[in-house]
């Protein structure tokens, strides 16, 4: 049995960053109750580690998006296809890419609907992922399309782009909405 | 090329759960068993193969370093092959190169799997923290912001199919589940054996579209191991090893937007193509006895029907129809319960999958043997959206008469009992 439940619950709430009550529950048999000396132990842990990230060669992209409400793809220049998710250079290739401006329009080519997600996702199911094809870009790149009615979604959907009014130089910075709708709808 | 066979199998069964054991604790039996199995002595290995897919499931990095002291193999070659979910069929693929090239001839393949040991305290179990672990493994920057799950890579692909083809329908969906379910219940190790009906499938809540709960595998911890060895070593260990006569792997592009066509598992495609060709397969549909495919989610079964060539792209739902993937049918697909029914314990899953092969070309499957079986297929598929795959053939080939030639290695017992 844990002595000093005070202090252990207090320091263990501050390890794995979970409020003390919620660890109290989960522990409740070593704190209350007594355990076998043979039985499983089991601990509060928690495994995580910070960042600086950089985002190297397509810095830009993020930049654009971030400062300038713009959607950027890479275009070969030695193939003319034009990534999205951009690179710098082109795998089938092997040469470099230039920054082109994509269009504010796309089509939804698949997707799905996720009603169960991570522990980071709670407040946001259900949500549609999808793949869209983006104006000008000969790639798939994967976002969440928004719907007054999640249901309507479906392949071949008419979507625009809609950025986010904070944007943070990441790909939450934006999503899709149905083409033929001019309301916002988040 | 050298020959190589599978003379030993061992595993845990798989379970929501192993509070009472760690990951390296699971290993320890599984290798004990696969050891017993081959009726061989840890000191004649001559490496292991260790599939260890997650480093937070495991809450420890290199975690291979940690078992393969736990069971007392220190100094022998190792390497860790991690391929998400298809850790287990990779691992096995890369023990069996160990072995074809000439450079061991006995190599042990273990592969173990923790999950919830992950716990997320707000909801009071381990799933979210769980796929938020997994998510993990989608591009940092490109993909884990949208909220992608394992279920949601799945998904992407088999929501194109179904828009082009009108198939596989969510009924058919829902007969794998219950195959699959009902298929464990002849197998002690699985975790999900459960008698349900089409409707308890399609009355199931809906997890990601379109797959409802029991679409879906469950996460399982456990461990599974099998001993592979050259061919002059497996004749002198056992009458009936079972050959591995072909081997696949294949990486896809990674983000899924950028392949030719987002439909077909292509990775399947490959991996099966080169295995086939391996082991001299030209129609897949009649001349396999059974498979051990990666059905991490019903739909993702069916669409690897039509990979493998068992029918033609778009007409993978009329298989589990028509009967013919069932127990009875002429092609019977997870007589283990695959994914679905006997557990996903990561790591460990294509070994699994690879040993229950072998049991059943050697006959020794008990309940769930496939009459007659000597040919099947081994599936491990592995994300980001099903970028790999790993195949194998698993055969049963008439024993040559050339036991008394071969000097069994030393310190070996003769033969295993056969059951
Ligand atoms: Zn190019």
């Amino acid at each position: 049995m844990i002595q000093h439940k005070e202090q252990w619950l207090e320091q263990a709430s501050r390890k794995i960053k979970v409020p003390a009550e919620l660890i109290a529950k989960a522990f409740r048999d070593e704190l209350e109750g007594s355990p076998a000396m043979d039985a499983p132990l089991e601990i509060p842990d928690i495994m995580d580690i910070t960042y600086k990230y950089s985002y190297g060669g397509i810095s830009r992209f993020f930049r654009e998006l971030r400062d300038n409400r713009k959607l950027y793809g890479s275009r070969c220049t030695q193939c003319g296809k034009v990534w999205l998710p951009p690179r710098i250079n082109c795998n089938e290739c092997y040469a470099p890419t230039k920054w082109v401006e994509l269009g504010d329009t796309a089509e939804v080519m698949t997707y799905t609907i996720v009603y169960y997600g991570t522990s980071t996702f709670f407040d946001k199911v259900p949500y549609v992922c999808a793949f869209v094809k983006v104006k000008g870009a000969d790639t798939l790149i994967m976002q969440n399309i928004f719907l007054k009615d999640i249901r309507t979604a479906k392949v071949g959907m008419k979507v625009k782009i809609q950025f986010k009014d904070q944007r943070n130089g990441d790909m939450g910075d934006f999503w899709y909405v149905p083409a033929d709708d001019g309301h916002d709808h988040v | 090329m050298n020959k190589v066979a599978i003379v030993g199998f061992g595993t845990t069964p798989f379970r929501a759960r192993w509070i009472e054991k760690t990951y390296y604790e699971l290993a320890y039996d599984a290798a004990k068993l696969a050891l017993e199995d081959a009726g061989i002595d840890k000191k004649e290995v001559g490496g292991v193969v260790y599939g260890i897919y997650n480093e937070l499931f495991e809450r420890q990095f290199m975690p291979d370093v940690y078992v393969h002291n736990y069971i007392g193999m220190g100094l022998k070659p190792s390497v860790r092959v991690a391929t998400g979910g298809a850790t287990g069929g990779a691992a096995v693929f890369v023990g069996w190169t160990w072995i074809a090239s000439g450079l061991y001839d006995i190599v042990m393949v273990l592969g173990v799997e923790k999950a919830t040991d992950n716990y997320n305290y707000t909801v009071g179990h381990a799933t979210p923290e769980t796929l938020k672990a997994i998510l993990f493994s989608g591009d940092m920057t490109f993909e884990n912001p949208s909220g992608l799950t394992a279920a949601a890579s799945y998904a992407l692909p088999l929501i194109a199919h179904i828009d082009r083809y009108g198939s596989p329908t969510q009924k058919q969906m829902a007969m794998v589940a219950v195959k699959n379910h009902k298929n464990a219940m002849n197998n002690p190790n699985a975790q999900s054996p459960k008698l349900l009906s089409v409707d308890d499938v399609l009355g199931s809540k809906m997890i990601t579209y379109p797959f409802k709960f029991y679409d879906n595998c469950l996460y399982s911890e456990g461990a599974s191991a099998v001993v592979l060895a050259s061919e002059r070593v497996a004749r002198s260990l056992s009458d009936t090893p079972a050959w591995i006569t072909g081997v696949g792997l294949s990486l896809d592009k990674a983000f899924a937007g950028e392949r030719d066509d987002i439909t077909v598992f292509s990775s399947s495609v490959h991996a099966g193509r080169d295995a086939y060709k391996m082991a001299g397969i030209k129609e897949p549909a009649r001349e396999l006895d059974f498979a051990e495919l990666h059905d991490a989610f019903t739909g993702a079964e069916i669409l690897s029907y039509e990979a493998f060539g068992f029918c033609r792209p778009g007409e993978g739902g009329r298989l589990i129809e028509d009967g013919v993937v069932e127990m009875a049918g002429s092609l019977p697909v997870n007589p283990s319960g695959g994914l679905i029914g006997c557990g996903h314990a990561v790591g460990a899953t294509g070994v699994m999958q690879t040993g229950e092969a072998a049991l059943q070309v050697q006959g020794r499957a008990g309940k769930r043997q496939v009459k007659g079986a000597r040919k099947g297929l081994v599936q491990s598929i592995g994300g980001p959206a099903t970028a790999w795959t790993a195949a194998l053939l698993v055969e049963h080939i008439d024993q040559v008469k050339a036991k008394s030639l071969i000097k069994p290695p030393a310190g070996s017992r003769r033969k295993r009992k056969k059951k």
